[in-house]
């Protein structure tokens, strides 16, 4: 019998990984990035939503779910681009791993923080 | 690519072609995106502190100076999507051999959509 290694975290910090997750990450934003671009900044009179209608427009459970998927996706992408430009300029292991680590703790804070934004907005008012 | 040249790598015009120059583009309009993405959690922490601070925003927010700015924000992101669509169909091996005529394509519909976007956003 062949025993197969087994698989790890860092497998799935491999660049064919990577790629692949950041190609679809982008694709995914195309979508979420221009319905988050015509509902937030095209329909409103003013340019922008108001204060109230911010509000209510955050309390539609897709929308929610829609700008908590984006946020999520955003700071994935942007991330995951900074360590390949990074991993382009070819630091050392050591390096990267922190750069990695660092991006990984950013990349946790800003979805925590931008979430708990979107909870705080919507339930306002 | 860049290697140990380090940034300064990414604007020596020695031996790059169009492809290299889309490829630095697309990276400086993300990090471009990328800070923007932190001045925009800023900007909408506005919202926690009531609708007084945030209406009072939204009034700068139309004035042709910010607006400017907005249509800075359109133009990277369009040279970023379009690298970033350009690369993610190549590096998927498809239209390889139609690199030309795939920068252009981007390009036409990046500036047409631009445009459109621009136009909407001043009106």
């Amino acid at each position: 019998m062949q025993i197969q290694p087994r698989e790890t975290a860092r497998d799935h910090m491999s660049p064919a990984w990577l790629w692949t997750v950041q190609a679809g990450s982008g694709a995914l934003l195309l979508g979420l990035l221009t319905a988050h671009m015509i509902a937030q900044h095209y329909v409103a009179d003013e340019g922008l939503r108001s204060y109230a209608e911010v509000i209510a427009w955050l309390r539609n459970p897709v929308v929610f779910t829609t700008e908590l998927a984006f946020l999520v996706t955003v700071t994935w992408h942007a991330l995951a681009g900074l360590r390949g430009i990074v991993a382009d300029f070819g630091p050392s292991d050591r390096v990267e791993r922190l750069v990695t680590r660092g991006l990984v703790v950013l990349g946790a804070a800003t979805v925590g923080y931008g979430a708990w934004l979107l909870v705080t907005i919507a339930g306002n008012g | 690519m860049t290697g140990r040249r380090g940034v300064r790598g990414w604007l020596d015009p020695r031996g790059r072609h169009s492809g290299m120059w889309t490829l630095v583009a697309g990276r400086v309009a993300g990090i471009g995106l990328t800070c923007y993405l932190y001045a925009h959690l800023a900007v909408l922490s506005l919202l926690t502190r009531g609708p007084g601070t945030w209406d009072r925003f939204v009034a700068i927010a139309g004035h042709p100076a910010f607006l400017a700015l907005d249509a800075v924000l359109v133009a990277g992101l369009l040279v970023h999507a379009a690298h970033g669509v350009r690369v993610a169909l190549q590096g998927s091996g498809l239209l390889i051999g139609a690199r030309r005529s795939l920068m252009v394509a981007l390009a036409v519909v990046g500036v047409a959509v631009g445009l459109v976007a621009i136009v909407l956003l001043f009106n």
